[in-house]
């Protein structure tokens, strides 16, 4: 490395004693005596393969290219920190984020910009196989060779140019014409995929709607063992897991999503020329050769896929937005709200959504007949079915084969009857020949862009026993059950790290109010055709009155088990219920902490699409340490104000203890 | 539910090795030697699922990396589907969608099956028409293997009166 990095400075000392001697014309021959002397001397310093006529012709080139990049400080550009994923630290150096030394050429190309640019420089010159993809640099690195040499204005016959074939076999099957981002919604059931996920499609030339599925994706993700369980929540938060990439074709990720974890897919096409699109793909192609540590909050799926897409179009500074956590929704949302950027927006439903909306269109009786369907294939032959309409024949047996795809591809160990009976239902089908008509599935959830932002503060004020108090609460993510719904999974409640300060004014008292390090509720409407049930969990601290103690501080652990059902009478309400167990510590209680258990009933309703309201009753009876119970009931109602600003009315009820409060909610 | 989804990165990486197995060397040499295994036994992927995870010790399982040279096997891997194995390895992880799709005489799956083996545009409505009238024996080549089910489809479409003219595969 230090050799290398001599070399312009050799040069440079050379130029300038050059420049001494044509300016000092009377004294020719001492200064050229001085010269020859400290050449000399040079040359016994220096390694003598860099120097003298000997030197062979692509040293001298490579000492050239160097120099040049030197004066053009290349090293210093975007475009380089963008190939090499540098972020500048806080002492003003640099530092990449990708973590396989295979991505560099220099041992010190991590944190040197400068030394990673004469080492890639140099390696263009060899044929060595270099990188975890075992190729030429030219060719592993091709996107970096592709500016350099532009940059540089790279002569061929000095450093004659490589084939790539790998390279061209695998750009040249993607046939791509343009990017699509990809964004699988939130999926409660599985905590890798509680905030969504993104993904990018690179759509073919000559694509159809119907044969987009045939295109490659490019997904990163963190490559987790099959049997992580529990080590998997904390190795993958504090970067425990090694990301990578993949081109996995996108029927499979169709399968994925829609039909197994039953998500919606929201699908934004940008509009990127095509070199941007060549651009993008020769940035994935080298990082092939990489891995990064995998951080669930910051480093994840969204954030590398926005430095491809930096990459591709480096004036969009997408990676520069986010500094403490990535969250797939806001990508989406970043990326949609860069004018001119994205071209369409194509919604694909999840399996269950398709059914949802399918038996909401069915008068009742039709619907009886197509759950009969799934049930027992005897019905085919029922009157019932066979006096219908052809084309409503079609839709009821095309509703009952979802159904069972649905159950077969939701159990882990499917009955074979499910398969048989779909195989009865499907040859009935195909005994009508006629195509299925198109059925438009209307989003239960809509687009997330159109949500509010993930962070939220908010300022309350309210009476609690007596009591005056004001508050201020900060909220890392998410979304909890009165946050405006639109563009949120419905139903389901996301809490992570909220910190609020309350102060009393009759005790003249700031004190911490509460902590939430998460609290999670997932409401699963249950009817006859889904039985998922419903869930949730909280961890943190609040503050009670309890015994003689006015404001104490508790800490809480609560999870609980049960079911929702919807209904719609006025607009939309979801009823539910949950059994659950609860622990707490405080000095409040006797021996200091109490463990028990009951339940909880509750209505979630939209009055009106900005008024939510949610009303809840719980009753706890603590068997263990402190044996006491609780009675609670909680009234709250949000109002919509705009997209990222809402107000709240909420009354808590606990034994002895009544806080009212009226607060304002701004989302950033 | 992550079961299933483990079982499709079973199968993708099966599909690719087979793929690549098959492209590479014919008779699956010892290296790449997952392409009959997976082929034949397909239909019970649950039991041979533990011998890839056997097969994949280098913890690469279930993110298909591409740019990466496997090296010791023999068979490079740059994550593609090899293109004479595209169509097979389409009907094999599909089937489901498929069979479904015949069945309706419609579908993205099927439009995009037609496409692989050549089938223009203009004459998928025919061709799902024939799938859907051809349902039954095409499901059950199917059951046997993906690979007969093609051939089913392609023995259809040159014995069809007008999709033998148009087919460019």
């Amino acid at each position: 490395m230090l050799r290398i990095r001599s070399l312009p400075r050799f040069q440079l000392a050379n130029n300038q004693l050059g420049a001494s001697r044509l300016n000092s014309k009377p004294r020719v021959f001492p200064t050229r005596r001085l010269y020859i002397i400290l050449l000399l001397f040079m040359l016994l310093l220096a390694p003598p393969s860099l120097v003298g006529a000997g030197e062979p012709p692509e040293k001298v080139y490579l000492a050239e290219l160097i120099d040049k990049s030197l004066q053009a400080k290349l090293a210093s550009e975007r475009e380089w920190h963008l190939l090499l994923h540098y972020r500048e630290d806080l002492f003003g150096g640099y530092t990449s984020e990708q973590d396989d030394p295979g991505f560099f050429m220099s041992p010190a190309g991590k944190t040197n910009p400068q030394a990673e640019l004469d080492a890639t420089l140099k390696q263009f010159f060899s044929d060595e196989l270099v990188g975890r993809s075992k190729q030429p640099a030219q060719c592993a690195f091709i996107a970096r060779y592709t500016w350099l040499k532009q940059r540089l204005a790279f002569d061929d016959t000095r450093l004659p140019p490589m084939v790539c074939e790998r390279f061209d076999r695998w750009f040249a099957d993607f046939e791509a014409q343009s990017i699509t981002l990809i964004f699988p919604s939130a999926f409660l059931n599985n905590p890798a995929s509680m905030f969504g996920h993104t993904l990018l499609r690179v759509d073919q030339r000559g694509q159809t709607d119907s044969t987009r599925i045939l295109a490659y994706t490019i997904n990163y993700a963190a490559d987790v063992p099959p049997d992580a369980g529990l080590a998997y929540p904390i190795r993958g938060i504090f970067g425990g897991y090694r990301g990578y990439f993949s081109t996995i074709p996108y029927y499979l990720k169709v399968r994925e999503y829609r039909d197994i974890e039953n998500r919606d897919i929201w699908e934004y096409r940008l509009n990127f020329t095509e070199q941007q699109v060549k651009r993008l793909l020769m940035h994935a192609w080298e990082l092939g050769n990489a891995l990064f540590d995998y951080y669930f909050f910051k480093e994840n799926c969204s954030y590398h896929l926005l430095a491809l897409l930096d990459y591709a179009d480096p004036t969009l500074h997408l990676t520069d937005e986010f500094l403490l956590w990535t969250v797939p929704a806001d990508t989406v949302r970043l990326i949609a709200s860069k004018p001119g950027l994205v071209s369409g927006i194509a919604y694909r439903p999840s399996r269950s959504n398709v059914i949802r909306r399918k038996r909401e269109s069915l008068p009742s009786e039709e619907r009886e007949i197509a759950h009969r369907l799934t049930k027992d294939v005897g019905e085919l032959k029922s009157p019932a079915l066979n006096r219908l309409e052809p084309a409503q024949q079609i839709f009821l047996l095309d509703l009952a084969s979802d159904y069972l795809r649905y159950r077969i591809d939701t159990t882990d160990e499917p009955p074979p009857e499910l398969k048989e009976r779909n195989l009865a239902i499907l040859a009935a089908r195909s005994g009508i020949r006629l195509p299925s008509g198109e059925f438009r599935v209307e989003p239960f959830a809509k687009q997330p862009e159109l949500g509010h932002r993930t962070s939220r503060i908010s300022v309350g004020a309210g009476w609690r026993n007596n009591s005056v108090f004001e508050e201020q609460t900060i909220r890392a993510g998410y979304h909890d059950l009165l946050d405006p719904e639109i563009g949120y999974t419905p139903n389901a409640q996301i809490e992570i790290a909220s910190v609020t300060m309350r102060t009393y004014n009759r005790y003249d008292q700031t004190r911490l109010e509460r902590v939430t390090l998460a609290n999670v509720v997932s409401l699963s409407p249950m009817d006859s055709v889904f039985h998922a049930p419903s869930w949730k969990i909280n961890a943190g601290m609040n503050t009670i009155r309890f015994g003689g103690c006015q404001l104490c501080s508790n800490m809480v652990l609560n999870g609980g088990i049960g079911g929702a059902v919807e209904s719609h009478w006025f607009k939309r309400e979801v009823f539910f219920a949950f059994a659950e167990a609860e622990a707490n510590y405080s000095q409040a209680y006797d021996e200091n902490h109490r463990v028990g258990g009951g339940g909880t009933t509750g209505l979630l309703t939209d009055l009106t699409d900005r008024w939510r309201l949610m009303a809840s009753g719980t009753y706890l009876r603590y068997p263990l340490g402190d044996k006491s119970d609780d009675f609670r009931w909680f009234i709250g109602q949000r109002f919509t104000l705009l997209q990222n600003l809402a107000i709240r009315l909420e009354y808590n009820h606990r034994d002895h203890d009544n806080d009212v409060m009226f607060s304002m909610q701004a989302y950033f | 539910m992550s079961k299933k989804v483990l079982m499709l990165s079973v199968a993708v990486l099966f599909g690719m090795q087979a793929g690549l197995a098959m492209a590479a060397n014919p008779d699956t040499g010892p290296g790449c030697g997952l392409g009959k295994l997976a082929w034949s036994d397909f239909s019970h992927q649950k039991n041979i699922a533990p011998q890839v995870l056997m097969a994949t010790t280098n913890g690469t399982f279930g993110s298909q990396t591409f740019g990466i040279s496997t090296g010791t096997s023999g068979c490079s891997n740059d994550g593609k589907v090899w293109a004479d194995q595209k169509t097979t390895m389409f009907a094999q992880l599909n089937f489901e969608n498929l069979s479904q799709e015949m069945a309706q005489g419609q579908g993205e799956h099927l439009a995009s099956l037609a496409t692989l083996m050549g089938v223009p545009a203009e004459q998928h409505a025919t061709f799902f028409a024939m799938t859907q009238e051809r349902y039954t024996s095409l499901v059950k080549a199917g059951e046997t293997s993906p690979v007969a089910m093609v051939k089913a489809i392609n023995d259809a479409i040159a014995t069809h009166p007008f999709l033998a003219q148009v087919s460019t595969r």
